[in-house]
């Protein structure tokens, strides 16, 4: 993943964060829903408080309502008192009637202008004013009246005709209260009814909408366990089988707001993990690589430098203890010398392969002619080997070329001597250089048993040797390794194309129009 | 006085002297001597091929040697009926092969670099 792409994806999941947790987050969610539950429970003790306080003016205006009956009741039985000392008066003629009369009237008047007011519909008010009329015209037309007539003629009060007025009257009074009194309480049970109905509907209303909300809060509390302790489980599951090493669990990104927000961090995390875990492993794996060349290279010197120790050792000892002709002495002394070269050789290759390592290998660039290095080296081959045949396929002019002239020559080297070792059973071993496009091109072409196809991308890998050690062919693995190193220090490339049985033809390029990369 | 009948001088040995090292083979005939009669071969194959055809009196094999090792060499001539007793010297760099080499019927293992006069006193024991 590039910078660029990271930080894009980064940006994207900052804005889509920020979007989910203002539009659709848990947190608006629950408090959106604790607004719903405030509000419905709020109106349910609404509607009771309502219902409660309808019953009590209800049951004020019950007591109201009786308060009226016990006036109205108080009223008529006054009325009755006027009626009962009139009619005393008249029979017996006597003071002390008169005088309860007087007082009976005086108090029955009193209570008349503010009967009325105490009702509260004016249909009521009026009948209450009928009452006060009716008694008004008993008091004015007939108590007054036959109080009066029995002062001058007792008989004549005494009359049929007065006791009928006295009835007929009176009737009228009664008629009226009972009126007054039918109608108020009717009304008082209507009102009683209503405020009952009322406030069982607020009752009822108030259960309903009580168990309306300890439902919801239910569902909600599933939806909450479903949509967190659900997610949250699984994503402490996740967690602990990332603990136990299980770094390819992911979870399911679904659930609303920030779990689904926690389960993408939770993946996001554990795809950091595998990568870097893949990184980890990958380092392991190189690491353990460079252990194996590391062993392999301290049993690779300790053979190559056997081998030409062993001449050297030999010879030595053989010429201190016996004594040989001046001819033979100077071979052994000549094999001496050579052994001796190519220990100093080999030992020059492990340094090189260990300036390699540290990036400091040296080169001394100059202006050369590659055509002549290859005749050098064909011709130094050419001697070498008796199963060989060292061809050279070359045009007669010089590649002028600016390059390290040893270490050139020390590429052809190990190319040749590789071509030679192998092709065990003998061949062409073809050697030819071209120019072309910029380039000079180098092959070296051998009828070998060629280089298996799983084993050619690490025939570059310093010590790597394939299955040669074990097929007797010497050598350190470090000669194309270098080989490289020393091609690529020109500007150039250096490659092979090889199949089993039929040989390998190994190539470098090294560029004639440009100067060589500075290290 | 003369004996009448000096013996011959009795038939050299041969030794057939396998590594693909050319100044190892002639470290191995300076050593010997000229009492010897010397084959040289530098791979496997062609030292099995010496052996069955000239029936050498003693084999110095090296172990790291083209197409055939000396260790698969050594196993196939114990396996063969008529020059499987010719005795073997294995020769090597590699010092990890000993144990090899002797499960392979090996009569000496020399470890490379070797003693000019141990490896004469070693043919010497086993034919002179």
């Amino acid at each position: 993943m590039t910078i660029a792409e990271s930080q894009t994806q980064t940006q994207s999941q900052t804005e889509r964060r920020r979007l989910v947790s203002t539009l659709r987050g848990l947190e608006s969610r629950l408090v959106l829903a604790s607004i719903v539950f405030a509000v419905l429970i709020a109106s349910v003790f609404g509607a009771l408080v309502l219902a409660v306080s309808g019953l009590r003016d209800a049951t004020r205006a019950e007591a109201d309502a009786n308060q009226r009956t016990v006036n109205t009741l108080s009223l008529e039985n006054r009325v009755l008192n006027v009626e009962a000392a009139t009619r005393g008066y008249v029979v017996t003629h006597r003071r002390p009637f008169y005088v309860a009369w007087q007082q009976a009237k005086t108090g029955l008047e009193a209570q008349l202008p503010n009967f009325d007011k105490q009702f509260e519909t004016p249909l009521q008010r009026q009948r209450a004013e009928d009452v006060v009329t009716s008694i008004r015209s008993y008091l004015r037309d007939y108590s007054t009246l036959i109080v009066d007539l029995a002062i001058t003629d007792p008989a004549a009060a005494r009359s049929q005709d007065a006791a009928t007025e006295n009835r007929r009257y009176i009737k009228d009074v009664r008629d009226r209260f009972k009126t007054l009194q039918d109608a108020e309480a009717s009304a008082t049970r209507d009102q009683t009814r209503s405020a009952n109905q009322h406030s069982r509907q607020a009752i009822v209303g108030g259960i309903v909408g009580l168990t309306v909300s300890a439902l919801l809060i239910v569902l909600f509390g599933a939806f909450l366990a479903r949509s967190i302790a659900r997610p949250l489980r699984a994503a402490a599951a996740g967690a602990s089988d990332v603990a136990s090493g299980d770094l390819t669990t992911r979870l399911q990104e679904t659930g609303p707001g920030e779990v689904g927000d926690l389960a993408r961090s939770f993946n996001d995390m554990t795809e950091r993990l595998e990568e870097r875990n893949a990184q980890l492993a990958q380092q392991n794996a190189r690491l353990r690589e460079s252990e194996r060349l590391k062993a392999e290279l301290i049993s690779i010197v300790s053979h190559e430098l056997r081998t030409p120790l062993a001449s050297v050792l030999g010879f030595t000892s053989l010429l201190l203890q016996r004594d040989f002709e001046d001819a033979e002495r100077r071979r052994y002394l000549g094999i001496v010398d050579a052994q001796s070269r190519r220990l100093a050789e080999l030992l020059n290759d492990f340094l090189d392969a260990q300036r390699v390592e540290e990036g400091r290998l040296e080169m001394s660039f100059e202006p050369l002619d590659l055509a002549s290095l290859l005749r050098e080296q064909a011709q130094l081959f050419a001697g070498q080997s008796d199963a060989h045949e060292i061809r050279l396929d070359l045009d007669n002019e010089p590649f002028l070329i600016v390059g390290d002239r040893d270490r050139l020559g020390q590429v052809l080297a190990n190319l040749l001597s590789n071509a030679i070792k192998y092709s065990p059973d003998g061949g062409i071993v073809e050697l030819s250089g071209e120019r072309e496009n910029g380039v000079v091109r180098v092959q070296v072409r051998d009828e070998g048993r060629g280089i298996p196809r799983a084993e050619q991308p690490r025939i570059f890998t310093k010590f790597f040797r394939g299955d040669a050690g074990a097929s007797g062919i010497g050598g350190t693995g470090l000669g194309l390794a270098l080989a490289r190193e020393i091609v690529e220090a020109h500007g150039g490339h250096i490659g092979f194309k090889s199949e089993v049985g039929t040989g390998s033809t190994f190539w470098f390029e090294v560029p004639t129009d440009r100067g060589p990369e500075t290290n | 006085m003369t004996q009448p009948h000096a013996a011959d001088p009795p038939e050299p040995k041969t030794i057939l002297v396998c590594d693909d090292e050319e100044s190892l083979r002639e470290l191995i005939r300076a050593v010997l001597g000229p009492e010897y009669r010397y084959l040289e071969c530098e791979d496997g194959e062609e030292a099995l091929e010496l052996i069955r055809a000239e029936s050498p009196d003693l084999v110095v094999l090296d172990v790291m040697l083209p197409r055939r090792n000396g260790l698969e060499v050594l196993a196939e001539l114990r396996r063969d009926p008529q020059h499987g007793k010719t005795p073997v010297i294995v020769v090597t760099a590699w010092s990890y092969a000993v144990d090899a080499a002797a499960s392979a019927g090996a009569d000496v293992f020399l470890p490379k670099p070797f003693e000019p006069e141990h490896l004469k006193g070693t043919v010497e024991e086993l034919i002179g």
